[in-house]
């Protein structure tokens, strides 16, 4: 299946509809739909447009699937994309929007999320499995990871640790390169 | 037709300002329900509650929302639309600047860094959507082995663990595991 771009927005339209709980959810379903089943971009590309999606400011997720849509099919590509991501919570809030709030309240519906968000958990931990031999590959960025993880639990932004992080790597490469 | 340009102009002071995803569209929020009045502050909790049940973003589904509530269907074309417009514009002229400079010493350099800060953050997440389903309360300075139950969700724990052990047999589709959740939900509290 090429990346067309109703082909594009199709797998945009399904994503967007298993955006469960946040945003976060993206990573995942991006990597099974994106990477693993269709080839259309590299596991070192979807962690690379996570990355900048983080420092642009806006929604995380439709950010990063702006990313991909512009390096699937350029402009239009991105478009696509972006249309396709947001189409279905678009059309979910304004279709349910007068019984949203008792939908909220519903103890069923609680359940469900409650289950969902807990898969959630599970589906973000595998990813960090999936993208730890791409993106942990010497000492240097294991020490990132462990800087990073610790100031990411205590509460730093994730603005903040994009930006020390690309300052960090620039930095060491630069000594590196210097010795040599 | 000024409350549509207010509207618009609103969210898309959101989608250019609110860095760092998610929860940082909040403060921006609050002071919009305190400055027009399309919706309280009481209502932002709810539609925060909403968002937790529908799909999507928690900043694109309040835009979808309080655009609707205020003015309509335009209303949530124009509000979703304006917090996503400046994203666009923003992402394009970055991918345009990425695709010269892509083997360019320093983006080379951040990407070789950003890449293990990025899986760190996910992690982080991880960890704390796990923290927030498993731990009811913070009540550790009443702690006893006794009452762990009390403050535990032992269910949640359970669940996790067995999505853990399946995950090792099947990995391909997230759409499975949502599937999964989502019926351990309803029977593990009819149990």
């Amino acid at each position: 299946m090429g990346a067309s771009f109703i082909n594009i927005f199709l797998v945009f339209l399904k994503i967007g509809c298993l955006l469960l709980g946040g945003g976060y959810v993206i990573v995942p379903l991006l990597q099974s739909e994106l990477v693993d089943k269709r080839g259309w971009i590299t596991k070192e590309e979807l962690i690379d447009f996570y990355a900048l999606g983080q420092c642009v400011p806006g929604l995380i997720a439709a950010n990063t699937a702006i990313f991909i849509g512009y390096k699937l099919r350029g402009k239009t590509g991105a478009l696509v994309t972006l249309l396709g991501l947001t189409i279905p919570p678009f059309l979910t809030i304004i279709l349910l929007a007068s019984i949203l709030t008792e939908l909220a309240k519903s103890t069923i519906m609680n359940n469900i999320f409650w289950g969902v968000n807990i898969a959630i958990i599970i589906l973000i931990f595998l990813t960090v499995k999936e993208v730890w031999n791409t993106s942990i590959v010497d000492k240097f960025t294991l020490f990132v990871f462990i800087l990073m993880f610790i100031l990411s639990i205590i509460g730093v932004s994730p603005a903040l640790l994009i930006i020390f992080a690309a300052v960090l790597g620039i930095v060491w490469k630069k000594r590196k390169e210097g010795r040599r | 037709m000024k409350l549509y340009f207010f509207l618009y102009f609103e969210f898309f002071k959101i989608g250019l300002f609110s860095l760092g995803g998610g929860y940082a569209t909040l403060p921006f929020l609050y002071h919009m329900s305190e400055q027009y009045h399309w919706f309280s502050p009481v209502e932002l909790t709810q539609m925060l509650a909403i968002s937790s049940i529908t799909p999507g973003p928690v900043g694109l589904n309040v835009a979808t929302y309080a655009g609707f509530k205020t003015a309509g269907i335009i209303g949530s074309i124009l509000a979703t639309s304006a917090i996503m417009m400046p994203s666009y514009f923003m992402v394009v002229m970055i991918s345009k600047m990425l695709k010269k400079f892509r083997n360019n010493f320093f983006v080379e350099s951040a990407l070789y860094a950003l890449r293990p800060a990025t899986a760190a953050m996910i992690g982080a997440v991880s960890i704390r959507l796990f923290k927030d389903c498993t731990i009811r309360s913070m009540a550790l300075n009443s702690f006893s082995f006794a009452k762990i139950t009390s403050f535990l969700d032992i269910k949640a724990i359970v669940l996790i663990i067995c999505l853990f052990i399946f995950s090792f047999y099947y990995k391909r589709d997230p759409l499975i595991f949502l599937l999964i959740g989502a019926a351990a939900g309803i029977i593990m509290h009819i149990l």
